[in-house]
């Protein structure tokens, strides 16, 4: 066993590999992939801040109590409410019918912290809305969502497809995989220091990544509010975030790092483990563990509420059951090695034939 | 070439010293599928530059990515300076292999594609960044190594594979096509390179369509039709040995017109062509061996002979007696 020169020469491989990961063309829509929920979230915190903003100016020149916006009672006529509640600070009327002989008007009051809505169908109370003003255990919410369902099951898993299913599958259609063969490198060397490679690769991206969107979240949080989240749950959260993005990277990476040097054509094997994961909550429980995304959620801080979402997104959710920490990296540790052992048997029996690739 | 029928399984299990200076295929087929790679070799390959020759598909290439493990045989075993194909630790210390794919990794400059890979070998930066510099100078690309890979010519390319290929200075250099796109000048010097590192006593494996650099460059010669072996050895060697086509002789002498009449007298002698400058003649004898001892009876007799030399000693005349009537090379 020669331990110092297969360290050295996993080093050799993880700097030639990201020379080529980081700054490869090719690359450029996992970056955006990648960005794109820290995008929204710094849009959400602006609009979050103009919202507080305009309602902090409302409540200055339209101050009206919670007390007195609950008391209204549907069926009143906007006359009484304007009575009541004063002017509100924004009033939208439509007419419609065939001779505009329909009104239908929208008010909307606030008391500093809530907007509420009243809607009005012919001069007649017909709906209330009341928007709370955001807080950080809804944002946190919006974050577990978005986060299992946009980011781990999309943008880290496609992340891994691009890197991963390329480190091997890739080179052999640039024809250029031959000059690592032609190296005093055992395959299963070779194999490993692929993987790291695309592992550093991915977890530097999505962790980033990870790391400005909940930055992002946050950015509309006064000082005590973030005082408060930080000495709440808040590092622990960030900590369980970043360490769920890291694993979700060996996994994936793992799957598909053997998808590229098992299939011709990385998306075919992509779109099956899409379809497996996403078929895991109606798995049986021993099928279930066969998969990346159920040790993920069950690590995941907060759990997302798939009745809130869309049916089509909601399926995306896997219903994952409570499953202690230590299992589940251990349990995704174990899968990632016994997939890798099945990518190195492949690399030890790999030709090179491209003609054919 | 050393002969081979005998080489068995058993004595590769257990090379003597001697097969650790051989590269060796004992019985090898290689199938892609139903179709024939290469059958039945079994070669013994000595130091020197040897020329693997044939046809388009006739399994050249897969001789060399055989013996550099880029595919594993069907059948047989394949040992090169004793060591397996399938043991890239050892076996890549050993080997250098220029393919005839013109493909590199992206964004590399030619320094960094020798340096990056030399770093596989486990050796420190210093040492590593020496010998790639070595290798770069060695194939004339010192100015453009810092330039992008990308941009080269094909010869550019050509010479930093070759720079790939030879920075760890191994003792079997492997080479498909390595002539392809070299300017005549370049191409000289590249072949001084071959000649230079078999003058050491390494291994040089080439293949090449180009017939007349067989000859040139060429210790032996393996030609190769259809995935079989169809001759191995120096030149003249294979070209005696192909007894059915008679041997062709040119003569400068004062009297080819008394040479031909007295060669025609023997029953050995196939036909004579006398030149239209009236200084020689051709002869195609069946018999080599009886026509040198009659054409030193014949100087005995008074004709002054300037000249013997073989006119189809050289590849191109055994490619044509061989493989030429089936294909013809690239």
């Amino acid at each position: 066993m020669n331990w110092a020169l297969w360290w050295a020469q996993i080093r050799a491989i993880i700097r030639l590999e990201m020379r080529k990961t980081f700054f490869a063309k090719r690359g450029i829509w996992i970056y955006l992939l990648a960005l794109a929920p820290a995008v929204l979230f710094f849009a959400d915190s602006i609009a979050v801040m103009h919202d507080r903003d305009r309602r902090a100016e409302s409540e200055s020149t339209h101050a009206v109590s919670a007390k007195t916006l609950d008391s209204i009672e549907m069926g009143t006529t906007r006359g009484q409410v304007e009575a009541k509640l004063g002017e509100p600070y924004a009033k939208e009327v439509f007419s419609f019918g065939r001779r505009g002989q329909n009104e239908h008007a929208v008010y909307r009051y606030t008391d500093g912290q809530s907007d509420y809505v009243f809607i009005f169908q012919d001069d007649e109370l017909v709906g209330r809305r009341v928007n709370e003003l955001r807080t950080i255990s809804k944002d946190s919410l919006v974050f577990a969502t978005v986060f299992q369902f946009f980011f781990l099951r999309l943008a880290i898993f496609f992340g891994c497809v691009g890197i991963f299913t390329n480190l091997f599958r890739g080179e052999l259609l640039d024809k250029s995989l031959h000059f690592y063969l032609l190296a005093p490198v055992r395959r299963e060397v070779l194999l490993v220091g692929k993987y790291l490679a695309g592992l550093i690769a991915t977890v530097v991206i999505f962790t980033t990544s990870t790391a400005l969107q909940l930055m992002a979240m946050g950015w509309h949080l006064t000082g005590p509010a973030m005082t408060e989240y930080l000495h709440g749950p808040g590092l622990g959260q960030i900590g369980a975030y970043l360490g769920v993005t890291a694993l979700a990277c060996l996994g994936y990476g793992s799957v598909f790092l053997a998808a590229g040097l098992l299939f011709r054509n990385p998306i075919i094997p992509a779109a099956v483990v899409l379809l497996w994961e996403s078929a895991n909550p109606f798995l049986p429980a021993a099928l279930k563990k066969i998969s990346v995304i159920f040790y993920l959620q069950s690590m995941c801080p907060v759990v997302a509420r798939p009745n809130d979402m869309p049916a089509l997104a909601a399926l995306l959710l896997s219903s994952a059951e409570a499953t202690p920490a230590i299992w589940a990296v251990s349990g995704l540790i174990v899968l990632t090695l016994a997939v890798l052992a099945v990518a190195a048997r492949q690399a030890r029996k790999l030709e090179i034939n491209y003609s054919s690739d | 070439m050393i002969a081979t029928p005998g080489t068995s399984a058993e004595a590769i299990g257990t090379p003597p010293p001697i097969e650790e200076s051989l590269v060796i295929f004992d019985n090898v087929s290689r199938f892609y599928g139903e179709v024939l790679g290469v059958n039945r070799v079994t070669l013994t390959i000595p130091p020197g530059i040897t020329s693997l020759v044939g046809p388009n598909g006739s399994g050249k290439t897969t001789l060399m990515n055989l013996m550099t493990g880029l595919v594993r045989p069907t059948r047989g075993e394949i040992r090169v300076l004793g060591a397996a194909t399938n043991d890239p630790e050892r076996l890549f210390k050993l080997v250098g292999y220029s393919t005839q794919f013109d493909s590199f990794p992206k964004g590399l400059t030619g320094f960094e594609f020798v340096y990056s890979f030399l770093r596989l070998f486990g050796d420190s930066h210093a040492e590593c960044e020496s010998r790639a510099w070595k290798a770069i100078e060695r194939v004339n690309l010192v100015e453009p190594a810092k330039r992008k890979v990308a941009g080269y010519s094909k010869g550019m390319r050509q010479r930093i594979k070759l720079a790939q290929a030879i920075a760890h200075d191994p003792r079997v250099l492997v080479l498909d096509e390595p002539l392809n796109g070299l300017d005549p000048l370049v191409r000289a010097e590249t072949i001084a390179l071959f000649r230079e590192f078999a003058a050491k006593g390494r291994h040089v494996i080439m293949s090449t369509h180009i017939l007349h650099e067989v000859d040139m460059i060429s210790d032996q010669v393996i030609l190769l039709a259809n995935g079989y072996v169809v001759a191995e050895g120096e030149i003249s060697g294979v070209r005696s040995e192909i007894s059915e086509q008679p041997i062709q002789v040119q003569i400068r002498c004062d009297k080819p017109s008394a040479m031909a009449s007295r060669v025609f007298q023997t029953d050995h002698v196939v036909e004579v062509k006398l030149h239209v400058d009236g200084g020689g003649l051709l002869i195609k004898t069946r018999d080599a061996d009886k026509f040198y001892r009659l054409l030193n009876h014949i100087a005995l007799d008074g004709i002054a002979i300037e000249s013997v030399t073989p006119a189809d000693d050289n590849a191109n005349s055994i490619y044509e007696y061989l493989i030429g009537g089936e294909e013809s090379t690239k």
